[in-house]
């Protein structure tokens, strides 16, 4: 029991490992690497299943925290101390396996998707993989803001070498770019956050009697002794900035708007890397940032709102996009989107089970729907367009009863694992929202998001598998082997059932015990809890369950209505789409539709901004060239014209030495004679 | 018995003679003499106060004086050798390849 939290730190080290080999041996090596990255990712997922088996086996509180290294710790009263360690409870050990269990789906069907493709570069791919890996399974077990920094930015550098794997094209290159940029800029608020939350409260642990949610909750109870609050603000107003500051870190990651736009154009990179980052790794983290703080945001309710709103809009804005786009990537891109904009929803409404629910069903049926959009390209020919495709569904059974699955999973239809988690964030925001106009907005956008996500992942699938083909490809798709078809159907199964973890609505109409994730989140350590976070945000954020009529006809009513506008937006596609030949009605939008195709303008909007503050820039620039860089040159010349001088002195004739020997000791002699008074 | 203060002005003058050859001459032979005169003004100041104290130590140094006198010429000889083969002179001031 004990022993397997000895291993922990080796669930983060072997996918690191498999980064050294792919980088160093990967070209020695039969598949460019990929064997050894399967090999640790599959170790990690074994060590991962084992640390959560255990932290199950543990009686009472489940958490183990440990400080493994100490790399700085302050001076005089200064008490800091900047630490690596690690936190395992129920929420890390749950995105444990779902993280390593991806990264193992997402290596063996690399070898389908990349090596028998042919491609070249494969050794940077597998390093880069792997290094993505261990780099979110670090932010993953961090048990401080400062450590979970750093992973995040290791995350993004990750993205960046993934996103532009094929960098001599043209378009990988700048959306690595992009994507580094625009997430750098949330970052950029990200660490203001962290030196404000070291600065407050001296420390940045996320658990145990002296982390800082703990500090944050005793400061809003009134002991505003254990904290330093900044310009004279009461401690709920700092926080609600400090947080604020922090979120702008997970608004970046988890691309949500008006961060958001690099997302899309990260599907530059290889489909397995886009699984990658959607399901599991990048995009999640922001998402998880917010989970394993919540004890920090549930003392913010004004934050908490802004959140939910931020997400609620998000979940709509995004769908909306999704319904127009032509390539498959595409509407899978701008589908993450939109449900990471449910789990922000959830986190603001103050349903801390219902976003860590929807990250796990969402981290499986989406990184089921990437590589089953994987395998549709592989088939293709790399062609992405969708109005290309047609009829595949008889030529690839195994992916069309696969990508259904996670279709029905992703447009939330009973009883399909989307469907549970889905109908937990919306009754929660219903619920709360009832209480909360701005809850209650966030709950309308989502709400009004469901039927357009049916809609544009059903338009998807009927336009890619349904009807007559539409193109030679389509007529005779490319073949792939067991590499492709294995991790599908793994994930395949696990977007059926991976729902039926947490029935809570089940539970509640008919009394049996079916919450299952609810109890495991609940069996925290002290302040980890979810019923801990409730207590929090009824108490300090008034947060009050509202009900119409009874609990069970909010319920029904919640429930009905998602299902029924799922539903009805399947439905609609259904009509539209699943004809032999369909045509783009979408283009009976008229003008509507080129500003949905163009993302409404905001890739424009953001260039436009850049183009506004390069005056900025250059100013920066100027002081970076002149300034900074003046300073290091000045130095060195300084140093530069002494050495010139100086060497003069060096003549190369002994004699000369000799002679200012014997001028130094006369000297000495004279000084120490003068000092000494031999001469009075 | 002498008082020490003539060992001293003895040993001093050597030196003096000494510093004097190495901060004039250019032949490298007579630096090396010069040096060794100076190395023996140290011997008389160690062997004047061994006698002065009636201790032995000084006599001793002494005698590792002259043994490494002795390595440092057969070093040095050398050196002027190599400094003859190379520049075909054994002044000190022609050597000057090395500097800057």
């Amino acid at each position: 029991m004990v022993a397997a939290f000895d291993f922990v730190p080796a669930i983060v080290l072997l996918p690191f490992v498999s980064f050294l080999i792919a980088l160093f041996a990967g070209k020695y090596m039969p598949k460019g690497g990929a064997l050894a990255g399967i090999a640790a990712t599959a170790g990690s997922l074994l060590l991962s299943i084992w640390v959560a088996i255990s932290l199950l086996g543990v009686s009472g509180e489940r958490i183990h925290q440990e400080t493994i290294y100490t790399w700085a710790t302050g001076i005089g009263d200064q008490p800091w101390e900047l630490t690596f360690g690690v936190l395992i409870d129920p929420l890390s050990a749950l995105m444990l396996i779902i993280v390593t269990l991806i990264a193992t789906l997402v290596h063996v069907f690399s070898l389908g998707y990349m090596n028998d493709e042919g491609e070249t570069g494969l050794p940077r791919y597998y390093a880069g993989l792997g290094l993505f890996t261990a780099s979110m399974l670090g932010f993953v077990v961090a048990d401080n803001l400062l450590m979970a920094f750093m992973f995040f930015e290791l995350v993004g550098l990750c993205s960046f070498l993934l996103i532009g794997f094929w960098f001599r094209r043209d378009g990988p290159p700048s959306a690595a770019k992009k994507a580094f940029l625009v997430t750098r800029f949330g970052d950029y608020f990200f660490l203001i956050g962290v030196v404000a939350v070291f600065a407050t409260f001296g420390t940045a642990q996320f658990a145990g009697p002296e982390s800082f949610p703990v500090l944050a909750e005793q400061a809003v109870a009134g002991d505003t002794s254990v904290v330093n609050t900044t310009f004279g603000l009461e401690p709920t107003q700092w926080f609600t900035i400090v947080g604020l500051l922090v979120l702008g870190g997970v608004v970046g990651k988890s691309a949500q708007f008006p961060l958001h736009t690099w997302l899309p154009d990260a599907m530059q990179g290889p489909t397995p890397v886009s699984a990658l980052i959607h399901a599991a790794t990048m995009v999640a983290a922001g998402v998880y940032l917010v989970a394993r703080m919540y004890g920090f945001y549930a003392v913010s309710p004004t934050a908490l709102a802004i959140i939910a709103f931020i997400g609620g809009f998000t979940a709509l804005f995004a769908a909306t996009m999704g319904v127009v786009k032509r390539e498959i990537k595409q509407v899978l891109a701008y589908s993450t989107i939109s449900q990471y904009g449910y789990m922000m929803l959830a986190l603001g409404a103050g349903s801390y089970v219902a976003a860590t629910f929807h990250l796990m069903t969402h981290a499986f049926f989406k990184a089921l729907l990437f590589l089953g959009a994987g395998a549709v390209i592989i088939a293709m020919h790399h062609n992405e367009n969708m109005w290309d495709m047609g009829g595949l569904k008889d030529k690839m059974p195994v992916t069309y009863a696969t990508f259904l699955a996670g279709s029905l999973a992703l447009a939330g239809i009973f009883p399909f694992s989307g469907f549970w988690s889905k109908d937990e964030i919306l009754y929660e925001a219903f619920i709360y929202g009832l209480n909360d106009p701005l809850l209650l907005g966030g709950w309308v956008m989502g709400l009004l998001a469901v039927p357009i996500t049916a809609f544009y992942t059903f338009r998807m699938v009927f336009l890619t598998f349904h009807g007559e083909p539409r193109s030679e490809t389509a007529r005779n798709p490319h073949g792939f082997g067991w590499n492709v078809k294995g991790p599908l159907s793994v994930l395949g199964v696990l977007a059926v059932v991976a729902g039926f973890i947490n029935m809570v609505p089940v539970q509640k109409l008919t009394g049996i015990e079916l919450d299952f994730l609810t109890q495991y989140l609940d069996s925290g350590g002290e302040g980890l809890t979810y019923s801990g976070y409730n207590a929090l945000l009824a108490e300090y954020g008034g947060y009050e369950a509202g009900v119409v009529g009874t609990e069970v006809t909010t319920l029904l009513i919640a429930a009905g209505l998602s299902l029924g506008l799922a539903v009805t937006g399947l439905l609609v596609a259904f009509k539209l789409y699943n004809v032999p030949e369909p045509v783009e009605h979408t283009a009976k939008l008229g003008q509507v539709k080129d500003v949905l195709y163009n993302n409404y303008y905001q890739d424009e909007f953001q260039v436009w901004i850049a183009h506004r503050t390069q005056s900025v820039a250059a100013v920066a620039d100027k002081f970076d060239q002149g300034v900074i860089d003046g300073v290091v040159n000045g130095v060195s010349s300084v140093s530069l014209f002494g050495g010139r001088r100086m060497r003069k002195l060096q003549t190369g004739l002994v004699t000369n030495y000799a002679a200012l020997l014997t001028l130094g000791l006369t000297a000495l002699l004279l000084a120490f004679g003068l000092l000494g008074g031999w001469f009075v | 018995m002498v008082p020490p203060e003539y060992y001293l002005l003895l040993s001093a003058a050597v030196f003096c003679i000494g510093l004097f050859g190495v901060l004039t001459r250019k032949n490298a032979l007579y630096f090396l003499m010069s040096v060794e005169l100076m190395l023996n003004a140290a011997n008389i100041n160690l062997i004047a106060f061994s006698l002065f104290w009636g201790n032995m130590t000084g006599q001793t140094f002494a005698l590792f004086v002259i043994a490494l006198a002795a390595a440092e010429v057969a070093i040095g000889i050398g050196i002027i050798l190599v400094l003859y083969r190379n520049f075909g002179t054994v002044s000190v001031t022609d050597a000057t390849t090395m500097r800057w």
